[in-house]
């Protein structure tokens, strides 16, 4: 079943969002910055940036980089909703039902509103004109709406990038030259890539038995995007009745941190209450009244039902839009009578009047739980809940930096191959390991196998040959004295320990050309030998060997790891 | 309702766990040693040596077999005041620990370690650390039932390099020392590199048969090949 939609979506939105609020910024290229994790990852450029190579995602400093004189702002997502919710109306003009996607994209069926404007193309430019006429003329050069009209929720997307509007049963034939990608599932993508089907025509050409068999029930959802067709949601009426999750907010709140505990509160019933039935919700409709008697509603959707933690992070962005820098409305009463505001022309943000007295949220559309996912870290996903809540309690008592997974990476020495990444943050390394298909070399790099014990500060120590001279190395790598002893106090042998065994000397030089990390020294696998110690009876002979890496800078040797 | 349902039927199913069931399987050349070729759930095992003998690779290959079996393993690892860490993660990666499963805790002050450490018995599988210094018996005690009750492996280290440790006051269900080995790989005059080490380890405890003290234990090769 797929009802042809109309999807809209204002383009790098953020950047509109901070123009708007700033005219110093209209001037100059601009990027709006995000933090993921460790990272600053440019949200969206402006569009002189966008020409100088920057891309959405990329890291702020390669952004940066590309184009001088940028200017960096912090992504604020309060401002984009709110001033979304202005385009929201505007659009609510033409056609009660939209749903919004994100801050920036929304949607809605065109049945009604296409019949009324006299067609699909007479009703896209119809939506950009409303949005257009939201905003003062001056930030018009900043908007970029497009709009997206073809017969399925996912076709409708991508026909948004190109503005177009695609004829009924045409869906099809402007999805097929799309690449597997498109499809946001990175796994299948692969797969598929590599079984010769590279476009979603060539996966759609395939009988739905056999991607039923093959990828499952996930893999059958995507098979329905790829040929243009929205997935199966339960039919109509099936959402069971009294799910509803509802609070009267008693003092009435007039700022978003008053509500959002509620809202998260709200959002984990919710979606607890639809999973013990089995069910997730694919479309909710966040409701709010204020203390005048003002109905508030929207709707958004979420393609894969929504987890408590994004559907409580659309109310906040939803509850931003309707309450962020409360103005009173200069003709109040229902919202769909935004047209008179619209009418009396710029009158900076306008708003709801009162504070929100009850706040409701209303699942529309359900789908049966998607298969359950493999937990993020594989094995199972019990086990990494119960883990979860164990380290985050732990961190809690001890500090954030203090509890954390290492994460493999790119380097040369042993404790530059692994970082240690804070738990709760994405698992990211800070010098990838792989780049597209290849894996990286590092000249230079030490070989396996890797030591166990790490001193990142080194232990001081002293390497001697024979006669009690530091081993020294000549400017060309070439030992001129053999290592003979190794005097170390912290490890306990501060009188010194016999060398039996090294390899060796392996120079180093690294970052020859910044004169702050310079490191240039030579390295030594050097296995001692511990002088007797009192050895009582009944303990068992051994050979004391310890294995160590040693590093010699400057005549200063340092212990940087032991084999343990 | 349905998930509960779902969650009844399957304890319904689930095998009864026999006492050879409630067993970690270790894999690789550790099991040699093990009785039962694995680790008992709910006890503690204490892994002592000298320095440099081979301890870490140990404890690092008890935490392989925890993650091999898809659970998970948090590490204490003791360092330099201000957070930088003697583990190598790069060694654990090399002995066949899961990083994504592999938790990793710094910065645990001695007075809070029985805390922690009951703390991330009740979630995890295995914690692995090191004694504190001045570690009591009734603490001890408290950990070993806390283990017990959950089900959960403690591995205690009985040495670390550069950094003094304590050792386990109470009883542990299975005590290894390790006791270094050969290294091989290095060749005269400074060519080669340390490739193989072959290490002996001496497993005392519940299920293992006794061997006289003076014997050396089984011979067990731990180190990675280069």
């Amino acid at each position: 079943m797929s009802s042809r939609t109309c999807y809209v979506h204002c383009a790098q939105w953020p950047i509109a969002v901070a123009r708007a609020r700033e005219v110093a910024l209209r001037d100059v290229p601009l990027i709006v910055r995000e933090r993921i994790g460790a990272r600053d990852v440019v949200r969206a450029a402006s569009r002189e940036a966008l020409t100088e190579g920057v891309r959405v995602g990329m890291r702020r400093r390669e952004a940066e980089a590309r184009c001088a004189g940028v200017a960096v702002v912090d992504a604020d997502l309060a401002h984009e909703m709110h001033w979304f919710e202005r385009v929201a109306r505007a659009i609510e003009s033409l056609t009660p039902r939209i749903e919004i996607m994100s801050p920036g994209r929304l949607l809605f069926a065109t049945l009604g509103p296409s019949r009324y404007f006299g067609g699909d193309a007479p009703l896209a430019d119809r939506v950009v004109e409303v949005v257009l006429d939201a905003f003062e003329a001056a930030l018009h050069s900043e908007l970029d709406v497009r709009v997206g009209i073809a017969d399925s929720r996912f076709a409708a997307r991508l026909a948004a990038r190109t503005s177009s509007v695609i004829a009924e049963e045409a869906t099809p034939a402007f999805l097929a030259p799309f690449p597997v990608v498109a499809l946001g599932d990175p796994a299948l993508a692969d797969i598929l890539e590599r079984l010769g089907l590279g476009t979603l025509g060539a996966f759609a050409a395939l009988p739905r038995d056999a991607v039923l068999s093959r990828f499952g029930e996930p893999g059958a959802r995507l098979y329905a995007l790829a040929r243009g067709y929205d997935p199966d949601p339960l039919a109509m009426g099936a959402v069971p009745p009294d799910c509803d999750e509802s609070v009267v907010l008693e003092p009435p709140a007039s700022r978003v941190d008053e509500v959002a505990f509620v809202a998260k509160t709200l959002a984990d019933r919710l979606v607890a209450q639809l999973a013990a039935r089995g069910l997730a919700c694919t479309r909710i409709a966040i409701l709010a009244e204020t203390e005048h008697g003002e109905q508030l509603a929207r709707s958004w959707r979420h393609e894969d039902g929504f987890q408590p933690a994004a559907l409580a992070e659309r109310v906040r962005w939803q509850l931003d839009g309707w309450l962020h820098d409360r103005q009173p409305v200069i003709a109040p009463g229902d919202v769909r009578a935004y047209q008179d505001v619209v009418a009396m022309g710029e009158s900076g943000l306008d708003s709801t009047t009162g504070a929100l007295t009850r706040l409701c949220l209303q699942p529309e559309e359900i789908i049966a739980i998607p298969a359950r996912q493999l937990g993020l870290f594989g094995g199972d996903p019990e086990a990494a809940l119960r883990a979860d809540r164990v380290l985050s309690r732990v961190q809690g008592m001890l500090g954030y930096e203090s509890v954390g997974t290492f994460v493999a990476q790119g380097g040369r020495t042993p404790s530059e191959r692994v970082v240690m990444v804070p738990w709760g943050e994405p698992r990211e390394p800070q010098r990838p390991l792989v780049v597209g298909n290849e894996t990286v070399g590092w000249p230079g790099a030490i070989p396996p196998p890797f030591p166990a014990r790490v001193f990142p500060e080194g232990l001081p120590a002293q390497l001697l040959d024979e006669q009690g001279e530091p081993v020294r190395v000549s400017l060309r790598g070439i030992a001129m004295n053999e290592p003979a002893r190794l005097h170390c106090d912290v490890l306990g042998f501060g009188h010194g320990a016999v060398v039996v065994g090294w390899a060796g000397p392996w120079p180093c030089d690294v970052r020859w050309w910044d004169a702050h990390d310079h490191v240039r020294g030579v390295r030594w696998h050097v296995v001692c030998r511990k002088p007797a110690g009192g050895a009582g009876p009944g303990a068992v002979a051994v050979a004391d060997e310890i294995a160590m890496l040693v590093m010699v800078t400057k005549g200063n040797a340092v212990i940087e790891a032991l084999y343990d | 309702m349905l998930a509960e349902r779902i969650r009844e039927l399957e304890r319904a199913i689930a095998p009864v766990s026999l006492a050879g069931i409630r067993r970690l399987p270790v894999p690789g050349e550790l099991a040699s040693v093990l009785p039962v070729g694995g680790v008992q759930r709910g006890s503690v095992v204490t892994v002592g040596g000298r320095n440099g003998s081979g301890v870490t690779s140990a404890a690092l290959q008890l935490g392989a077999a925890a993650t091999a079996a898809g659970e998970w393993v948090a590490m204490i690892d003791v360092g330099m005041p201000g957070g930088a860490g003697l583990l190598g993660g790069a060694a654990a990666m090399e002995c066949g620990v899961e990083l994504s499963r592999c938790a990793v805790v710094r910065n645990v002050p001695d007075a809070r370690w029985s805390v922690v450490v009951g703390a991330l018995l009740d979630g995890v599988t295995m914690v692995i650390a090191a004694a504190p210094l001045r570690l009591t018996l009734g603490d001890a005690r408290r950990l070993q039932a806390r283990a017990r009750e959950r089900q959960a492996i403690l591995v205690v280290l009985e040495s670390v390099p550069s950094v003094r440790v304590g050792v386990w006051p109470a009883e542990a269900t299975l005590r290894m020392q390790v006791l270094g080995g050969q290294w091989v790989g290095l060749e005269v005059d400074g060519g080669g590199r340390l490739q193989v080490r072959t290490l002996d380890v001496h497993v005392e405890g519940k299920g293992v048969p006794h061997r006289p003290a003076r014997q050396p234990g089984e011979r067990v090769t731990l180190a990675r090949a280069g």
